[in-house]
């Protein structure tokens, strides 16, 4: 579907066009799964918003991307709760065992890697995002069982 | 205490409006939609409900404020973005009680006379988007949301805007900056949201927890309510609980109860019965407290007066493995990324605290370097736009206050006081 | 009233301002850094901060509103260490680069620091490194000395409305970019430089050569480039201009500039500056000296008066040249070789509109100011892009929708397209029909108000178009009511009228139709100029028809007056236009033409014709600053001063009357001369007596002679607020009648299966001056066909291919550039580059009515061009 015609439906639920910028700066990334210039550009022009104008908002939220992504992102936090529960060791265990860094991918393009601030869920640290689903309690047993389920 | 932000929770359908509606769901909305506007902003007003979102402003002045500016639309706006580190007290509202939130808002908007609102939900939170957006779907079918809400003439329409990943959205202004489509950076006030927000119009900003707190207000009445907890602040609250201790959790209970019994009675106590070294009461942004502190009550009052403040009541637990050195620098690397950078002391000033921060960790820190935190924490203190800034600067002057020895520890040995061995920052 | 208390000093306010301004008004400057005057506040560089009584923490006084009773210190310990410390956060990533650094000397945050210290620093981290930019050719930008203060990023988006450039990433990472992170590819305003307070965005015109200990001196004059008049500062070392830069204290450009203004001044610069006078001899061109070019041509114009008389002598006046220089060229061929042969490019619209509208509703109706435009609640525009033709004009219209304004643009709309309400987009040359479709909604269940009688009559019989005659237009019935019931919702609103509108056969038409709509919604009307001193060149009678003070030359009353006053004779009969001249050159009745500060033959149609008509003269005189196309053929040609070196005044469009100042001196001193000067000392050999040692007395002679200026010295000029009618006698009021074409039938559109030529009226060029603008170059640097991509689909040619466009009137290759905005079935080419004119593939007549240019046989045939 031309993300052109869903930005615009978007447009309903504000008062004015530039309201619908965050959601179609989503719809945008979801599209390609980062946000290149060709998208940016598709955005300004499907809410009529002057291109540095949307690149200013869309580079000011950590969680559009502006870089290709894997497959699947990782998205893992090591704010504080979960660095004590045993965070970093889990992004040196994701190094050794998938050549990921922190902001990389890997090299089969399966998996980028992002640390996280907070991600709400300090009563089960270490946790992350993969993709839009969640995952806790993590340790270097159960991270390579839940990420092996993502192709 | 009974539960009443988390009732039901457990049952695993919660989020749906069969089962709201079973442990009756939506009849303090049916009760409101009795009464005048003016009479639930004086209930709340009586309730003494003050804000959950950390500032802990009185809800009922608030409204008041919007509801004597005269412009509309009005909007009404759930803060759900929920960034402060070791907060996660809204999510099991958003996730697993979203029907409770949406009846709460439903009813402030009667009260405030709003026709429109928004759930700003934090972009980390996907899965609150699906349970919030069917929750939505469910109340303008059953004609809880809708241009004549349960067929009293009052219409209040409400969807979710995802943010994208920004601490400072958390942040009224910013929020608003960022709901128009903009930079979420904060605005200068005066004009207060609440007659210059959204779109340029008024705009109520509340935290979920908040507006989850008002069907109770509505149902049990003001005076009842206001018997619960401190009655300078009064009303139940969650606490969320995270790191070192046997049960970390999201807990319903009075506000004013201690941190002794937060950490000790319901927690079940620092993990496998160590040390406790030190508390972080609200939130990252909060200061520290040392164990002597724990027997304050957790409330926008007393926490204060022990030199802390109870933020979002986000409990952070450490005992005496733990880094506090680490800790900080991890705080600072976080207010550091997340500094909006519209004013200068904070853009600049959590960077070089983090970089001061992090040669003190990685065992090169340097003599002096205690004292050119604090000089840095003093010259951005009370001069930035916002109280991010602030906050980073007091995490800064509170860990050192209260543990000056471990830092010295480092800069002396270049070496960690707690793990000896290791020296690396990460 | 509202009284406070600065550093113990009482100040009372009329209104709240911000604690900054009510100090200011006190005396007492605080220092800032993101604030400045006209932008949004911003709050964010903390430098302002003041101690308020009764508020605890110290506030920033850019952003606190006086309030009674309010004391406030603004110099304690406190507040210096707290300033001490923000500017050591600021130097943190600033890259401490000064010696290496163009703004040395005028950077704020240098200044700053010396006054408040620290002395050192004690950040011993890494700093932040960025490359500079050099992906511009007129704006280098260093982001390492940005200190985020988003004064440029205001700019851009408040006052300029370009939206070009964004503060992009967030926190340390901030960083101020245009959309493509390296080129701006914007409108190249400039007005970022003027307002960044540190090195971090500059002018690469004078990089590394640029100090501001070097500015020799400064020179407040007023741009030549269009009929806006923005004031500016020519700042000089030597000979040389080092900086163009406005002044928000003068003019009412506010420290506004376009790109034209700013950058293009180098053209004087310009080896290709005539240094010496030149003569045809044995068919070429010869150098000659003034004493022998000026007794040639007074010989010469002589012996043409006495065999032809003076009507077979003509003079082309220019609106690049001041109101003395065409005062006294006006002056020589009327009263001296006794010709009302006068007339200039204005000709091509300006001027016919202007004397048109002004006979329907009375002199001075499209006298109105700039500033007004912003302060409107709706502005209609027809017939060009006032963004490109009149930039600063432009901006005011900008204004207005910034402020709830209804902008509506008829045709493509150009730099308004992000302002527009809504597109109405009319098929070539159904203007006509859809202006009266407006005027029949506007008259709709609306009582005239009788007070223009004449256009309620006319009104009466106009035929209002049914909805199918509005097929043709490609607008929708619709579209035109929601148009017409938005203009007459309008309150205070504005008609802006382009060249484009006017340049056609029914020119009178379309002006009673404009001219109908502004007055059935009570609006005022404004004239595009596409030169700096059209309006001028009409005040000071170069029209065949109007004596100075736009007096009928026809009537007696008024000749007299003038005649009186000068104690000269002028022709009684209006005298030829300026395409009358080129017929009458063409078929022989018109013998020699002296063209001032023009060039004909590259800017009026019809190229071929044109130099065939001059080539029959007997003598073609040419005095200007470049050998021109039209010099190029010339008998002789006089090198004159340009606008930056001679003195005199310009009259803008808004009929304000300002000073031009002399800041350099000519190539070649003593070879460049001044306009005025040469055609007086031609004068002087025709026996007139009148001696005129300097500008001024030229001037003075104006005041005397015309009604417009009485009264009005250079020293009530000077500040630039003068705007005629000064003092003396009234405006011409209504003069009766006016015809109007075909008021009762509509123009026939027709389809052309080729595309229509238009005139590319572009921001980066002027005519063909800019075309020595190495700057100017540099952004525009070579003529481009502008196509849409659906002709581009169509013919197969991409961006950058070659094209060929041809007619009957010839054939041109050249590079095509792809803009979505061309509207369908046109393809648009400049008028500037040498060789490549739009106008040389143009063919033109004159309207009946009005006497304007209007363009026709302008279709073309597009190929692509196989290598
Ligand atoms: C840096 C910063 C971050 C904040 N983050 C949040 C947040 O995540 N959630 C929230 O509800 N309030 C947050 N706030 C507080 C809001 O500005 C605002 O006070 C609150 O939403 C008001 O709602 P309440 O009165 O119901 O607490 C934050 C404030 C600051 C200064
Ligand atoms: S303190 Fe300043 S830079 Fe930091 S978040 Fe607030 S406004 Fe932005
Ligand atoms: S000038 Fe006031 S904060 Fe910058």
């Amino acid at each position: 579907m031309d993300i052109f015609e869903e930005i615009r439906a978007l447009t309903e639920k504000y008062p004015d066009r530039r309201g619908a910028l965050l959601p179609a700066l989503y719809i945008a990334q979801e599209d390609a799964g980062w946000l290149s210039q060709e998208a940016l550009e598709r955005v300004s022009s499907a809410l009529n918003l002057p291109q540095a104008t949307v690149k200013g908002v869309a580079t000011f939220y950590s969680m559009y991307k502006h870089r290709p992504m894997g497959r699947h992102l990782i998205q893992l936090c090591t704010n504080v709760a979960c660095m004590i529960m045993g965070a970093e060791s889990l992004v040196d265990f994701l190094k050794g065992k998938y050549g990921l860094e922190p902001g990389g991918t890997t090299g089969d393009g399966r998996f980028s890697l992002v640390i996280m601030e907070c991600i709400g869920a300090c009563d089960r640290a270490p946790a992350m995002l993969v993709d839009t689903d969640f995952h806790s309690d993590l340790t270097e047993g159960n991270i390579v069982e839940i990420l092996e389920e993502y192709e | 205490m009974e539960k009443f932000l988390l009732k039901n929770i457990e049952n695993p359908a919660s989020a749906s409006l069969e089962v709201y509606l079973k442990v009756g769901g939506y009849e303090s909305l049916n009760k409101a939609l009795q009464m005048e506007p003016a009479d639930i902003i004086a209930e709340v007003k009586a309730a003494g409900l003050r804000g959950r979102g950390g500032a802990g402003f009185p809800t009922g002045m608030k409204w008041d404020f919007a509801s004597r500016d005269v412009k509309f639309p009005k909007y009404l706006i759930c803060n759900a973005d929920e960034g402060e580190p070791g907060t996660f007290k809204d999510r099991p509202i958003l996730e697993k009680n979203p029907h409770l939130l949406i009846e709460g808002m439903v009813i402030s908007a009667h009260a405030l006379k709003s026709e429109m609102g928004y759930i700003y939900l934090r972009g980390e939170y996907p899965y609150a988007k699906i349970v919030l957006e069917k929750a939505i779907e469910e109340a303008y079918a059953t004609g809880y949301l809708g241009d004549n809400i349960a067929g009293k003439g009052v219409g209040f329409h409400l969807s979710v805007h995802q943010g994208a990943g920004a601490y400072i959205c958390g942040e009224e202004t910013a929020l608003i900056d960022s709901i128009e489509g903009r930079r979420g950076q904060p605005r200068i006030k005066p004009p207060f949201p609440v007659n210059v927000g959204a779109w340029g119009m008024p705009t109520i900003v509340n935290n979920v927890e908040t507006l989850a707190n008002i069907p109770l207000i509505v149902s049990i009445g003001a005076e009842k309510y206001a018997a619960i907890g401190n009655p300078e602040c009064p009303g139940p609250k969650l606490f969320s609980v995270s790191c070192c201790v046997e049960r970390p959790g999201v807990y319903e209970l009075p506000m004013g109860t201690t941190l002794r019994e937060i950490i000790y009675d319901h927690a079940g106590g620092v993990r496998g019965g160590r040390e406790l070294k030190a508390v972080i009461p609200g939130g990252i942004s909060t200061p520290v407290l040392t164990p002597d502190g724990i027997d304050c009550p957790m409330d926008f009052v007393n926490l204060p007066k022990r030199g802390s403040m109870l933020g979002s009541g986000a409990v952070m637990v450490f005992d005496d493995t733990v880094c506090l050195v680490k800790v900080c620098w991890r705080a600072m690397r976080f207010f550091e990324h997340e500094s909006c950078g519209k004013c200068t002391p904070c853009r600049e000033g959590t960077g070089w605290m983090r970089d001061i921060l992090e040669r003190i960790e990685g065992g090169f820190g340097r003599e002096g370097d205690i004292e050119l935190l604090q000089d840095i924490a003093l010259s951005i203190t009370g001069k930035t736009f916002c109280p991010l800034g602030d906050g980073a600067a007091g995490v800064v002057l509170g860990f050192i206050k209260n543990f000056s020895d471990e830092f010295m520890y480092h800069i002396t040995n270049k070496k960690c006081m707690v793990n000896k061995d290791s020296q690396s920052a990460g | 009233m509202i009284k406070v208390t600065i550093d113990g000093r009482d100040v009372e306010l009329e209104n709240p301002v911000t604690v900054l301004e009510a100090a200011k008004q006190a005396g007492i400057i605080i220092p800032t850094l993101c604030y400045f005057e006209g932008l949004t506040p911003f709050g964010g560089c903390r430098l302002c901060l003041v101690e308020v009584e009764k508020l605890p923490k110290l506030q920033t006084s850019c952003t606190l509103m006086t309030a009674d009773g309010m004391v406030v210190r603004t110099e304690t310990d406190q507040i210096k260490a707290a300033r001490r410390s923000v500017l050591e956060f600021l130097l943190i990533n600033h890259p401490l680069d000064c010696p290496f650094c163009d703004k040395a000397g005028e950077c704020d945050l240098q200044d700053l620091v010396a006054r408040y210290g620290p002395e050192a620093g004690r950040f011993a981290e890494g700093k932040r490194r960025h490359p500079e930019s050099f992906d511009d050719p007129i704006i280098v930008r260093n982001m390492e000395r940005c200190v985020l203060c988003t004064r440029c990023v205001r700019m851009c988006n408040d006052l300029q409305a370009s939206y070009s450039i964004s503060v992009t990433g967030r926190g340390s990472h901030s960083f101020v970019e245009p959309f493509s992170g390296g080129k701006y590819n914007c409108e190249y305003c400039g007005n970022c430089l003027t307002v960044c307070p540190v090195g971090a965005i500059m002018s690469r015109l004078h990089r590394h050569t640029y100090r501001p200990w070097f500015v020799e001196k400064e020179i407040e004059t007023v741009c030549g480039f269009c009929g806006v008049g923005c004031s500016m500062v020519l700042q000089m070392r030597e000979n040389s201009i080092i900086r163009a830069i406005p002044r928000a204290e003068v003019g009412f450009n506010k420290g506004l500039l376009c790109v034209r203004g700013r950058f293009g001044y180098e053209y004087v610069e310009s080896e290709a500056q005539l240094t010496t006078p030149l003569m045809r001899v044995d068919g070429e061109l010869k150098q000659v000296s003034w004493e022998e070019a000026i007794t040639f041509i007074a010989r010469r114009l002589k012996e043409i008066k006495d065999a032809f008389g003076g009507r077979a002598i003509g003079a082309i006046a220019s609106g690049r040249c001041t109101n003395e220089d065409n005062y006294m060229l006006q002056k020589f061929i009327r009263f001296v070789i006794g010709s009302n042969n006068i007339d200039s490019s204005a000709r091509n619209y300006y001027a016919p509109a202007e004397t048109y509208l002004e006979s329907i509703f009375g002199q001075g109706i499209t006298a109105n100011l700039i500033s007004g435009i912003a302060n409107s609640d709706g502005v209609l525009v027809v017939g060009g892009d006032p963004t490109a033709i009149n930039p600063i004009l432009g901006l005011q219209i900008r204004a207005s929708w910034r402020s709830g304004g209804k902008v509506i643009a008829l045709g493509a709309p150009g730099g308004l397209k992000r302002f527009v309400a809504y597109e109405l987009m009319p098929t070539p040359y159904s203007e006509e029909i859809v202006l009266s479709a407006i005027v029949g909604r506007l008259l709709k269940g609306k009582a005239l108000s009788g007070e223009n009688t004449a256009v309620e009559a006319k009104l009466r019989s106009l035929r209002i178009p049914s909805d199918e005659d509005m097929e043709v237009t490609g607008i929708s019935p619709e579209d035109i009511a929601r148009a017409s019931d938005d203009l007459a919702g309008m309150a205070t609103s504005v008609v802006v009228i382009g060249p484009d509108i006017i340049q056609r056969e029914r020119a009178s038409k379309n002006l009673f139709l404009l001219g109908a709509i502004a007055y059935l919604i009570n609006a005022r009307i404004f004239l595009l100029s596409e030169r700096p001193n059209y309006q001028g060149v009409m005040d000071m009678g170069c029209l065949p028809d109007f004596l100075p003070g736009g007096r009928p030359v026809e009537l007696e009353m008024f000749r007299h007056k003038i005649e009186d006053a000068l104690g000269m004779k002028a022709p009684e009969d209006r005298g030829l236009t300026l395409f009358e001249m080129i017929n009458e050159a063409e078929t022989g009745g018109l013998k020699a033409l002296y063209v001032m500060g023009e060039n004909p033959l590259f800017n009026i149609p019809d190229s071929a014709r044109v130099k065939k008509a001059l080539g029959n003269l007997e003598l073609l005189v040419v005095q200007d600053i470049h050998l021109t196309e039209t010099a190029g053929i010339a008998d002789v040609v006089l090198p004159a001063t340009a606008w930056p070196e001679k003195e005199g005044t310009f009259t803008n469009l808004e009929r304000r009357v300002q000073r031009v100042r002399k800041a350099r001196r000519g190539k070649l001193a003593s070879y460049g001369r001044d306009d005025w000067k040469i055609i007086a000392d031609i004068a002087e050999r025709f026996g007139m007596t009148r001696k005129y040692h300097r500008v001024e007395d030229v001037w003075e002679e104006i005041m005397h002679v015309s009604a417009l200026h009485a009264g009005l010295g250079y020293e009530d000029i000077a500040d630039g607020k003068a705007v005629w009618p000064y003092s003396g006698e009234p405006l011409r009021g209504m003069e009766g009648d006016f015809s109007v074409e075909g008021l009762e039938d509509l123009p026939h559109v027709q389809d052309s299966e080729k595309p229509y030529l238009m005139i590319e009226r572009s921001l980066y060029h002027s005519g063909t001056f800019s075309r020595r603008s190495k700057a100017l170059l540099s952004i525009y640097p070579e003529p481009y066909l502008m196509i849409n991509p659906v002709l581009s689909e169509r013919l197969g040619l991409a961006e950058g291919e070659k094209a060929r466009i041809s007619n009957e009137r010839g054939v041109l290759e050249l590079k095509v550039k792809l803009n979505k905005d061309v509207p369908d079935g046109q393809v648009l080419l400049s008028n500037t580059f040498e060789g490549f004119g739009a106008m040389g593939l143009i063919g033109f007549s004159t309207g009946p009515v009005i006497g304007s240019l209007y363009i026709r046989d302008n279709t073309v045939r597009v190929e692509k061009v196989l290598v």
